[in-house]
């Protein structure tokens, strides 16, 4: 029935391998187990599937050893998590010498014969499954339906016997309440019994009747207020005066401070006078170069020394024979159980929640850590406060580097090569800042020499080709031709605002590519048009290096929107998808980015489809240290995070700094 | 009073100092002083790099090769999740060994383990598999870069091995043509390199890599590098030896 059973140490090394009926290499799966759920963090479930099979795991952490169990999908075998227990805790007692003394050379060396033993384990557990008494009918005596009255069960027409079983609690307790003598003490005791006993059950003929008649009392008796109400009401409406305000005596023309020439129509808007420090904040720095977030390094020894400081005394408080266990506690070899990390792990996921962590990858992060760090046996003087904050700090550092780097030049330099531009599409929901950190990139790309075409798909907000427009001709003013070989660093390619958001991109990118030589049709040239001044100048060797795509900011709970992202991203196929999201989201960020994903492979037509490739995370300088959403975000898509917007001028793109941000997340 | 009270313990302090005894307590605090600084000096000495580092992408074949040296015998393996060690007797007449490490090659993980035991490094085996590489060629070089780019590594400049495993499947690169396009490439990192950021622990920008003017080269790095072909598996099958003599020797060189 098993598929396969592997006992493999955490360095790699399998010591013991059973292959079961259908015999494929255990190697595949068990690989991708380990990449997807134990390098990912994702360790809190027990089981995961690949393919056709599903795998369940157990981790030694004493003795670094790991047991996997895979078994077909369809198959829902009941005994395989006792199996794998028993396993465990055999092969550990047979083998302890091997693990303990010889460490590596006794895994390298040991044979390890345990088909025998797994063979006797299997058959237990099977037959353990397979027998179970049948379960017995109960008999008429011993079933609920015996102990109910005939008379409760009796239907009366028109009335359900649902309410008929309530009701007798009820007319106990409501023979008290029909006693009282006038009729609104009688509304009022029969008003809260139906209440208190329920509020949907519904009412018997009498009640009804009285419940009809307590709202007419009370209607009437309202009736009578009512009628007293208006009157003083009119009475202060004659006096009603309109308030004046020490300003109010203009009106809305006059607080039009608007310079009426410039409302509306494009030309009229002046170039401004652009000043190139304002954009540019940083006047020392090296152009081109992407710096890294600053970020003092803390001592974390210092925090430390702090929780072993007040875990000593403790041990000196108690009597002989606790001071004894406290002291074996911190100098021998103790191994830590489930009870003494659950205090601590409850501390360190409210901590990381209280760094703007989304509350279900803290919990699943800690179940994750938890997992690794049972039974492992701690070294002396350690304390289970430092050995778990080590062991999640590692975890963290290690979500943080999730795969290989996105390296946006070298990549840049790749399609150069082939005479094509690489393209990048910029997708986040409304307002994270999509459009500035384009600006940004662009500013940097420009830097390294390589010229950026900017497309301008987001159709839909009000001034997104304007704001596009003024950020290039910055650009254009900060770079101008002249000084790199007349070649123009930077142009916008845009089609006004209503239009197909993946049309202008397929547009653009063929625009792109035009210098190549030989393009496909080249862009239909637009008439000049008085609202645009800035005709799209005839396709003529003009190859852009870099595509930058700037999108229109969607939630992601708008389907047809979503539709529409996922189609732009399918048919242009672009080489960098960005997810953009800001630094102070929180729980949000989760759904964002499952939500996206999901739309994304939902539409795609292509066997893999084309998912977020990086993150750029924004308004990092908002943030102090609470620098959760970087974790929540890599951790549900395992994608890096390629950029950091920490500002609104040209120089505010950094890097991650995975050490750094952990250091942050760790910090008190 | 008080200069009263001093003045005949300088006195007696004095006649002790004139004494024979003082010659002896002369001496014996020199010997201490020297005897601690050998002490330290070998102490340095001996702790420091003793390692040799088996470095690679996932799936490269570390652990085999690992399992290998150690033992002669092949065995089947997984996707190394923490680091092995043990000791390496380097040759049967010599009682110099070495401690192998084996370190995880995941992208996760290969970096906190080389920030872990990079200090300890005598010598780095950087294990390539030379059927996947061109493939994979942008991964090797991006983690070589970082391997020797590293401010430790740089100051130490333990010797280089790049071995080129999996030689027994037809299809692999030879080690001139892995030597080659890793020196085009890494030619190119370093410029992309410099002008993506820096971390925390370079303090100012990463190290340049050979000579600014010129392609880079392997000869231009402060420490030897060698390139070399082996075969973990071994052509005969599982049951066959290994092919890892160029490995073996070098291992004597460096031990």
């Amino acid at each position: 029935m098993l598929d396969f059973f592997t006992i493999f140490s955490k360095g790699g090394l399998v010591l013991w391998c059973f292959q079961g009926v259908r015999g494929p290499a255990a190697t595949a799966p068990v690989n991708a187990l380990i990449r997807s759920v134990l390098l990912q963090e994702r360790g809190g479930n027990n089981s995961f599937t690949h393919e056709a099979l599903t795998l369940k795991y157990k981790l030694d952490n004493q003795f670094e050893l790991v047991f996997v169990v895979g078994f077909q999908k369809i198959l829902t075998l009941t005994y395989v998590d006792k199996l794998i227990d028993d396993v465990h805790k055999e092969f550990r007692d047979k083998y302890r010498n091997e693990f303990q003394q010889k460490g590596a050379l006794g895994l390298l060396n040991g044979t390890f014969d345990f088909k025998d033993d797994f063979m006797r384990l299997l058959r237990d557990a099977e037959e353990s499954s397979r027998v179970r008494a049948p379960t017995v009918m109960k008999t008429f005596e011993q079933s609920l339906k015996s102990q109910k009255t005939v008379k409760c069960m009796i239907e009366t027409r028109g009335e359900k016997p649902k309410e008929k079983v309530k009701n007798k609690k009820n007319k106990g307790s409501k023979k008290e309440g029909t006693e009282a003598a006038a009729a609104p003490s009688k509304a009022s005791g029969g008003d809260k019994q139906p209440s208190a006993a329920g509020d949907k059950e519904e009412l018997t003929k009498d009640e009804i009747l009285q419940k009809n008649r307590e709202e007419f009392f009370r209607r009437h008796m309202k009736a009578g207020e009512k009628s007293r109400s208006p009157k003083p009401d009119a009475q202060k409406e004659k006096g009603k005066k309109p308030r004046v305000w020490d300003l109010g005596n203009s009106n809305a023309k006059v607080l039009d401070y608007s310079n009426s020439a410039t409302n509306g129509s494009a030309e009229a808007c002046p170039v401004e006078e652009f000043d190139p420090d304002m954009a540019l904040g940083d006047k020392n720095r090296e152009p081109g170069r992407l710096y890294d977030l600053e970020y003092e390094s803390e001592d974390e020894a210092e925090e430390e020394k702090v929780v072993q400081n007040t875990s000593k005394p403790s041990a000196k408080k108690g009597g002989l024979g606790g001071m004894f266990g406290m002291l074996k506690g911190l100098v021998g070899s103790k191994s830590l159980t489930r009870e003494d990390m659950d205090p601590v792990l409850e501390k360190m996921k409210d901590h990381l929640i209280a760094k703007n962590v989304a509350a279900e990858i803290a919990v699943q992060l800690c179940e994750s850590v938890a997992k690794k760090l049972e039974g492992k046996v701690m070294g002396t003087f350690t304390t289970v406060t430092s050995t778990v904050k080590q062991a999640l700090q590692e975890a963290l550092v290690q979500i943080l580097q999730p795969q290989r780097r996105v390296d946006v030049l070298r990549d840049v330099m790749d399609a150069q090569r082939h005479r094509r531009p690489y393209v990048v599409t910029f997708c986040g929901v409304n307002g994270v800042g999509k459009s500035t950190n384009l600006a940004k990139i662009s500013f940097w790309l420009i830097e390294n020499g390589f010229s950026v075409l900017i497309a301008a798909c987001d159709t839909f907000r009000a001034g997104a080709v304007e704001q596009l427009r003024t950020h290039t001709r910055r650009l254009n003013a900060l770079h101008p031709p002249e000084s790199h070989g007349g070649r123009t660093m930077v142009q916008l390619y845009e089609k006004g605002y209503g239009k197909d958001a993946a049309g202008i991109a397929m547009e653009a990118i063929s625009y792109g590519r035009c210098g190549a030589g030989g393009a496909a049709v080249p862009p239909a040239v637009p008439p000049p048009h008085p609202s645009r001044p800035f005709p799209v100048p005839p396709a003529r060797n003009q190859g852009f290096d870099v595509v930058l795509v700037d999108t229109a900011g969607r939630m992601q709970d708008n389907a047809p929107l979503m539709t529409a992202l996922a189609k732009l991203i399918a048919v242009n196929a672009p080489d960098l998808v960005l997810f953009v999201g800001e630094a102070l989201v929180g729980n949000e960020a989760v759904d964002q980015l499952v939500k996206f994903n999901k739309a994304l492979a939902d539409h795609s037509m292509a066997q893999t489809p084309r998912l977020i490739d990086g993150i750029v995370l924004t308004k990092f300088d908002t943030i102090d240290d609470k620098v959760g959403a970087a974790i929540s975000m890599t951790y549900i898509t395992s994608k890096p995070i390629v950029f950091v917007g920490t500002g609104q001028t040209y120089c505010d793109l950094r890097s991650l700094n995975a050490k750094a941000v952990v250091a942050a997340l760790m910090k008190a | 009073a008080m200069a009263g009270g001093l003045e005949p313990d300088l006195a007696a302090l004095r006649q002790e100092l004139s004494g024979p005894a003082a010659v002896s307590v002369l001496i014996a605090l020199i010997a201490v002083a020297v005897t601690f600084l050998i002490w330290r000096f070998v102490q340095s000495r001996r702790s420091s790099r003793k390692a040799v580092l088996l470095l690679g992408l996932c799936d490269a074949g570390k652990t085999l090769l690992f399992a290998r040296l150690l033992s002669g015998r092949y065995r089947d393996t997984q996707t190394s999740i923490t680091d092995s060690s043990a000791t390496y007797r380097v040759s049967q007449d010599k009682s110099t060994s070495v401690t192998l490490i084996d370190l995880p090659g995941h992208e996760s993980l290969r970096l906190q383990f080389l920030e872990r035991f990079k200090a300890a490094a005598r010598a780095i085996v950087f294990v390539v598999d030379s059927v996947a590489f061109q493939r994979e060629v942008k991964d090797v070089a991006e983690f070589l870069y970082q391997v020797l780019v590293d401010g430790t590594i740089l100051k130490n400049a333990p010797a280089l091995l790049i071995a080129c495993n999996k030689q027994d499947v037809t299809m692999a690169k030879s080690a001139k043509l892995i030597q080659q396009q890793l020196e085009k490439e890494l030619n190119t990192l370093r410029v992309t390199r410099s002008a993506a950021p820096t971390s925390l622990d370079s303090s100012g920008g990463p190290a340049q890599l050979g000579k600014k003017g010129k392609d880079f080269d392997f000869s231009q790095l402060p420490m030897k590098v060698e390139f070399v072909e082996c075969s973990a598996r071994g052509s005969k099958g599982e049951e066959g030896d290994a092919d890892l003599e160029g490995l073996e020797k070098w291992l004597v060189k460096v031990a």
